[in-house]
């Protein structure tokens, strides 16, 4: 596996990570009575908050370098098939 | 004979006559007031609907009976005084106000509020010197608290009717506090107790989990 192929694959996952982070801290703002209950007390309205809050930046950049990865691959593959 | 039956006709439309004066006594009842409509717009501004609020309390909301319901005020000050719902609306002056209530979550709701000014209710009490904080307390567990000079300085209402209907029980019939320049977590609903405290580091339900204390709506309500 090259360098390039590492970093995609990281980038992939912490995306993931990042989104499913998104939502379960957004359902832990609107429905935190709920979301509080079925973490046993570990994710508060406030810490949730703080999380979601925080995520934004870090998923916009991993969004981005995950677009733009797949984009560099398109472009691979197009190359390739085009030689 | 022809003059018995025309006493007779005479006596039938007087007996008549009676009878329908009675039934039109009788239909003409009282007339039976209906369930208010809230309003919409007021003084040109448009307004929220009730419907409009988002239920983000810590334990749903809160079904509080109008008889037995008893709104205390103790600690710091002179006469500690327990009110009925209706000493508490019948014995003070009424103040309307329009204000916006902007929640963390990101929505926010502008209501024609009506109330009573809670300076006024602790006035009534007589505050001692040491009073330095004023907590507030809800029916389901919840409080907050604010110094005593945002209360005093400020017009700040206890609300019982917002857009000229009666607090539904989902937005904290009895009463509901409008906290204006504060946060939504500020305006606590359900109110059952005000107490005056001299204990500066006292935090309510969200502020002592990690909520501004001030809750001041220009800055941030994370610490």
């Amino acid at each position: 596996m090259t360098n390039l192929a590492l970093a995609k694959r990281i980038i992939h996952w912490l995306l993931l990570i990042a989104v499913v982070l998104y939502l379960v801290t957004g359902l832990g703002i609107t429905q935190f009575r709920t979301v509080e209950t079925i973490t046993f007390g570990l994710l508060t309205k406030s810490l949730s908050f703080k999380i979601h809050d925080n995520l934004l930046i870090p998923f916009i950049i991993l969004l981005g370098l995950h677009i733009f990865f797949s984009l560099i691959k398109k472009r691979e593959k197009g190359v390739k098939d085009n030689w | 004979m022809r003059k018995l039956s025309k006493s007779v006709i005479t006596l039938s439309i007087f007996l008549s006559l009676i009878i329908i004066v009675i039934n039109g006594c009788g239909a003409a009842k009282e007339p039976e007031e209906l369930k208010s409509v809230e309003i919409r717009e007021y003084e040109g501004k448009k307004l929220s609907s009730v419907n409009d609020f988002r239920e983000n309390s810590i334990k749903g909301p809160q079904d509080v009976e109008r008889e037995g319901y008893q709104f205390r005020i103790t600690g710091l000050v002179e006469n500690p005084k327990d009110y009925t719902y209706e000493e508490v609306i019948n014995n003070n002056q009424h103040y309307k106000k329009l204000v916006t209530l902007n929640c963390v979550e990101g929505w926010s709701v502008t209501i024609l509020w009506e109330g009573v000014l809670v300076r006024e209710l602790i006035a009534e009490s007589g505050t001692l010197p040491d009073a330095k904080v004023v907590i507030f307390h809800a029916y389901d567990g919840y409080t907050t608290s604010f110094p005593i000079d945002y209360i005093m300085d400020n017009d700040i209402i206890m609300a019982y009717k917002m857009n000229e209907i009666e607090l539904p029980p989902e937005r904290g019939f009895p009463f509901q506090l409008v906290a204006e320049s504060k946060w939504g977590y500020k305006w606590i609903k359900w109110i059952t107790k005000v107490e005056l405290s001299d204990d500066v580091n006292y935090r309510g339900f969200w502020e002592s989990r990690g909520y501004s204390n001030t809750g001041d709506l220009d800055k941030g309500f994370l610490e």
